[in-house]
């Protein structure tokens, strides 16, 4: 996959589009009549139409390339928010809670990881990414230990690595 | 008998998802300042409304259904750093001063 040229690789982001597209329609409606598949079709089209008018699909916005990893990115991330929610939880009921400003460096490439970093701080309890500037983030966290857990840049590995 | 054990499990996993919505609204309540809030509200979000979703689907059983219940925390994963950035952001332009030490 990493040996494609670009003019292929941008034909294969548009197939990849295509079908989570019309898989997406076909979860949220459940039919299986050749009618319905047929307007289903004609809508996922339109669709497609319409975010290739509106430039959404350029190289940065469709990450081919980490869409099969995506699924595991999402367990793992799953098990971050968990442990962190239980610290938070903790620290709301026993109130021993030092709210705290920390910058926290990123090492993605690409505007898309940058984003998806600053998401996945937010996304766990505890810490919120309340600036971006270019490689740093200003990082609000609750407590000294949330901050720190930041800090060790386990999270900023793993995303860095989902775009090799 | 089988039916009794699903019933339990997503009953268990309903009180799991309810106990975190309730710890994020007593934090939105207790908690000091806009920044420190935000955290509460990002456990409700989370934690509180996934262990709901997950409980439905033990509930339902696998069908269609259950994707579609998939899709709710797959939005949620995207809107919700969104929203919770936009607040922390527009509080900290306009000159809040998160507070620093526990004061209780």
């Amino acid at each position: 996959m990493a040996k494609l040229n670009k003019d292929s690789l941008k034909t294969l982001s548009f197939i990849t589009y295509f079908i989570i597209l019309f898989v997406f329609w076909f979860i949220l409606s459940g039919y299986l009549k050749s009618l319905l598949l047929f307007f289903g079709l004609v809508s996922v089209l339109f669709v497609f139409w319409m975010s290739y008018r509106a430039k959404a699909l350029e190289e940065d916005s469709l990450p081919l390339k980490i869409i099969l990893r995506l699924p595991f990115y999402w367990i793992w991330l799953f098990k971050e928010i968990f442990k962190s929610g239980i610290t938070t939880t903790a620290l709301i009921w026993n109130g021993k809670y030092s709210p705290q400003l920390i910058s926290v460096k990123a090492s993605q490439k690409n505007r898309t990881g940058i984003a998806n970093y600053a998401n996945a701080i937010t996304l766990t309890p505890g810490t919120v990414t309340i600036e971006v500037d270019k490689k740093t983030f200003l990082v609000h966290a609750l407590s000294k230990k949330l901050s720190e857990d930041l800090q060790t840049d386990d999270m900023n590995k793993v995303i860095t690595d989902l775009d090799k | 008998m089988s039916y009794n054990y699903i019933e339990l499990i997503s009953l268990v996993l309903l009180a799991i998802g309810c106990f975190f919505i309730l710890s994020g609204s007593l934090g939105l309540i207790k908690l000091p300042d806009v920044f420190s809030r935000i955290h509460a509200a990002g456990l409700i979000d989370t934690l509180g409304s996934g262990f709901i979703v997950l409980a439905l689907i033990v509930y339902s059983g696998f069908s269609l259904l259950s994707l579609k219940l998939l899709l709710i925390p797959l939005f949620l994963i995207f809107t919700s750093p969104v929203t919770g950035h936009a607040i922390a952001l527009f509080a900290h332009e306009s000159g809040y001063k998160p507070k620093g030490k526990n004061k209780k």
